[in-house]
């Protein structure tokens, strides 16, 4: 295990992405470190999805750069920057649905180079962490949603990577799942020696989960700082004014 | 208990191979010579079936193009072991060390499979590299080229002329051990790593890319091993007819493989098997009904071509209303495990 | 030089009939991600319908023997027929399968169409004459254009521009390329599916019709493979122009054309057979070099 004051962290460096005439980033910097979970949060459209496919190298930045411990992910396709070290989870879940969970899983694991067997007792010790171990021999696809989204970060959990950037993970949760979701997320920067980067809409989730949060508004970095700061910051409160009231909305 | 567990991970095999061996004793023994020449054609459609399915079945992208590896390998061991009289005339084309000598059947059948196997990794390298769609109808063109450069190239191949007099040493037990081989060949490859990655790719593709797979690779190698299995198909052909030409491996096989694999299921091995057995049947009973069938007091016949018509409805009927085909993709699983268990192995 | 000119000018009718196609198969992938095989078929649907349904191989005219217009009318009206059938029955059901399911279901269909053709009027090529008017050569600048070539120059262009004036101004055309970039959202936004579908179906046995009267009217003989070559031109020039790009599908149907005739005209005798295969491995090596095509369109990648 490396030592977390080595580590440069996942660097994105004045990051600018236009498609034609849109431009869905205007030069955002976000640094995410190791053994801590920043929250990245804006109201919609402000490109927090679009800044999680160019760190995952699903989206090349227009301008900009992206670094991994002082190295440049710039041009490196979704599976070189996975193999990286920087996994991710999809707003859609995106599960295999014909393989079992468990399969699922120990498939992240060879992906990231483990053997076999060693993917497969990762994929075991991390469905029994989520809860779902009575489940990894089921399809998939025949999961309640709910379970959806826990599989999806397992998934890249079983990576074993150095950071790892969940998007909006709690949708379509009810308050119980958000606070055992919300106690899952905050577990990982510790249990698994990496950085988390949450996108998240639900503020109850984002409080409870984030030490740090960096504000989006309209492909911009609007602010970042710790939780309470985000909620006294009148910039912040101003950006999110106009839009339908999620569960544990800031004001 | 370590027999048991070995039992279980080969069940899928054995339940397909002992049905299978019994038919074949069952025809070696009692049945007539046209019996046994249905069941031996049965088993070379099963290599081929499976062939396809290594590839189709593990990826999700169709080929329409696989059979063109059958007729290389098909020409490849013709070459080497058939018409040593007449071949510096007829193949005049042909390298002095095809041309001038004949080699034993079983060396030229391996290195027939061998020749598709690298040609399938060859035009799997470009091909791979396309999407799915293109990638599928690119493979259509494959075919075409071959069937265009074999049909006249004629002083190697004999143009659309047929080859004639190859060995025939295809027995129904002949047939048996190499279905048996493309079977445990396409099994190890599913339950393998690479059989587990690439039906994540199948799944979902952006996803099994964000899982660090390699989707490229992973689909070169299906390609490759399937490429090597339908070479199989091919030697077996040839010297099960003892004749081959070029228009047997185009449109028609292409079609009728195509279907067996829909309808069977195309995500498991045992649907390959199974669509080989039904559509058989289906065809069988459909030749002969064209040939004519007393119906009471008089004669009834289906048109000629009928055949292919039947079966493009059982095809579209199936993809409609049962689209997984007959086996809705999964593997004939031991009893006690019938819960749920995942696609290709059984843990 | 008149020799080249004349080349020219083939490349240039047979490439239009391969955009024709191509668009076709554009437009239906467009709004519904099918790779349709039947595309040729409808064509050979159109064909045949010029003729009584007999064995001989040379038939009697039945839509050929009205006059031209009425003719012309009659194929198109058949193939539109052809073409909504097919999806009413066939393509519908599937409507939300994935891309593999749908190639096959289209191979099938593709399949069916071609024997049952083969029962009705059995597999021998047949002959047929009509616009024999047409081959009359024209005199433009000093260079001799049959008149047919010239009608399909024509035709093409015509219809070309009609499209991008149906697909621009129209309601309808506006709502299929609405479904065509983003399915969901247009039904969402109420596009009615079935009807997009259904006229983007019509428009390609149209399309089919055209192409159909004027390649008979070209070779004077009906083959029950007839469609299956400028079909498969027409995949790869949809492939080559972009997936989901009605330009783009139009250009590599024109560029498909034109080196498959360039081909035949200037290549060695004895390589002139491989032309085909030469066209297929030209356009292999495109795909690797534009792996999304010449003009990609936002339809080809996908939301992540």
């Amino acid at each position: 295990m490396s030592t977390v004051a080595q580590d440069g962290g996942l660097h994105a460096r004045d990051v600018h992405v236009a498609f034609g005439g849109l431009k869905a980033l205007k030069g955002v910097d976000l640094k995410l470190k190791r053994g801590e979970v920043l929250g990245l949060i804006g109201p919609n459209g402000a490109g927090k999805t679009t800044m999680v496919n160019v760190l995952t190298g699903f989206q090349a930045a227009t301008s900009g750069d992206v670094t991994l411990d002082g190295r440049s992910l710039s041009g490196l396709g979704p599976r070189n920057v996975a193999r990286a070290g920087v996994a991710r989870s999809f707003q859609a879940a995106r599960l295999f649905r014909d393989l079992t969970v468990r399969q699922n899983l120990e498939v992240a694991g060879i992906g990231s180079g483990k053997k076999r067997k060693e993917a497969r007792g990762l994929a075991d010790a991390l469905l029994d962490w989520i809860g779902c171990g009575n489940k990894s021999d089921l399809l998939a696809g025949s999961l309640p949603y709910g379970d959806e989204r826990r599989i999806g970060i397992a998934r890249a959990l079983a990576l074993s990577p150095k950071y790892v950037l969940l998007d909006e993970p709690a949708s379509g949760m009810n308050d119980q799942e958000c606070d055992a979701l919300m106690r899952l997320i905050a577990e990982i920067p510790d249990r698994f020696d990496c950085g988390v980067l949450l996108i998240e809409h639900n503020m109850q989730v984002v409080m409870g989960a984030c030490r740090r949060v960096h504000v989006l508004d309209n492909g911009k970095s609007l602010a970042e700082g710790t939780p309470a700061e985000m909620r006294a910051n009148a910039e912040v409160r101003r950006a999110y004014l106009g839009t339908k009231s999620d569960r544990g909305q800031l004001i | 208990m370590m027999a048991l567990r070995l039992l279980k991970q080969a069940w899928p095999i054995l339940g397909l191979l002992l049905p299978l061996a019994l038919i074949v004793f069952l025809a070696d023994q009692f049945g007539s010579i046209s019996v046994e020449r249905s069941v031996t054609e049965g088993l070379i459609k099963i290599v081929t079936v499976v062939g396809l399915y290594i590839f189709i079945g593990n990826s999700g992208v169709v080929s329409f193009g696989h059979v063109a590896f059958m007729a290389i390998a098909a020409y490849a061991t013709a070459w080497q072991t058939c018409c040593s009289a007449l071949k510096p005339i007829t193949m005049s084309g042909l390298p002095d060390f095809l041309r001038s000598h004949t080699y034993p059947v079983l060396p030229a059948g391996i290195s027939a499979a061998t020749l598709a196997a690298a040609a399938a990794f060859i035009v799997g390298l470009v091909l791979m590299r396309l999407s799915g769609i293109a990638a599928s109808i690119s493979t259509l063109a494959a075919l075409f080229i071959l069937n265009v450069v074999y049909s006249n190239w004629d002083k190697v191949t004999m143009g659309t002329a047929s080859i004639v007099g190859l060995p025939t040493y295809v027995t129904p037990w002949v047939a048996f051990a190499c279905a048996g081989l493309a079977m445990v060949i396409a099994y190890l490859f599913q339950i393998s790593s690479w059989g587990l990655t690439l039906r994540a790719t199948r799944e979902d593709e952006v996803a099994a890319r964000a899982s660090g797979i390699s989707v490229y690779w992973m689909r070169l190698a299906a390609f490759t091993l399937s490429g090597f299995v339908m070479g199989m198909a091919g030697v077996l052909h040839a010297h099960f007819l003892g004749t081959i030409s070029v228009d047997t491996f185009f449109l028609g096989l292409t079609f009728i493989t195509l279907t067996m694999l829909v309808v069977g299921g195309m995500k498991s091995l045992s649907g390959a098997v199974l669509g080989v057995v039904v559509i058989s049947f289906v065809t069988d009973i459909l030749r002969r009904m064209e040939a004519g069938m007393s119906f009471g007091g008089g004669e009834v016949a289906l048109p000629a071509g009928s055949q292919e018509v039947v079966l493009a409805v059982v095809m579209l009927l199936v993809l409609i209303f049962r689209r997984d085909g007959l086996t809705k993709g999964r593997e004939f699983i031991w009893p006690s495990l019938s819960r749920q268990t995942g696609s290709g192995d059984v843990t | 030089m008149l020799n080249f000119i004349q080349v020219l000018i083939d490349a240039a009718a047979l490439g239009s009939l391969y955009a024709l196609v191509a668009l076709a198969i554009g437009l239906v992938f467009g709004i519904m991600r099918l790779i349709n095989f039947a595309q040729g078929d409808y064509l050979t649907i159109g064909a045949y319908s010029l003729v009584v349904p007999t064995a001989s191989v040379t038939p009697p005219l039945l839509f050929g023997a009205l006059p031209w217009p009425l003719m012309v009318a009659a194929v198109l009206a058949t193939c539109m027929i052809a073409a909504l059938l097919t999806e009413r029955i066939a393509f519908r059901p599937l409507r939300n399968a994935n891309p593999a399911t749908l190639l096959i279901s289209s191979f099938a269909v593709s399949y069916f169409l071609q024997h049952a053709l083969m029962l009705v009027h059995t597999g021998r090529p047949k002959s047929v004459a009509i616009g024999a008017s047409l081959a009359q050569a024209i005199d433009i600048f000093g260079v001799r254009i049959p008149g047919l070539q010239l009608v399909t120059m024509i035709t093409t262009v015509t219809l070309l521009i009609a499209f991008v004036i149906l697909l621009k101004k129209t309601a309808i055309g506006i709502q299929m390329r609405a479904a065509a970039e983003n399915f969901q959202m247009a039904r969402l936004l109420g596009v009615k599916a079935n009807k997009v579908i259904a006229f983007g179906f019509a428009l390609s046995g149209f399309l089919a019709g055209t192409v159909s009267l004027l390649l008979v009217a070209q070779t004077g003989t009906l083959d029950i493979r007839m469609g299956i070559m400028p079909v498969i031109y027409a995949f790869f020039a949809t492939v080559i122009g972009g997936m989901g790009s009605l330009a783009g599908a139009a250009l590599g149907g024109f560029l498909v054309g034109v080196t498959s005739v360039l081909l035949q005209a200037y290549l060695p005798p004895d390589l002139r057979p491989f032309r085909d295969a030469g066209v297929f491995a030209l356009v292999i090596l495109i795909l690797l070099a534009y792996p999304k095509g010449l003009i990609p369109s936002s339809a080809s990648r996908e939301r992540v």
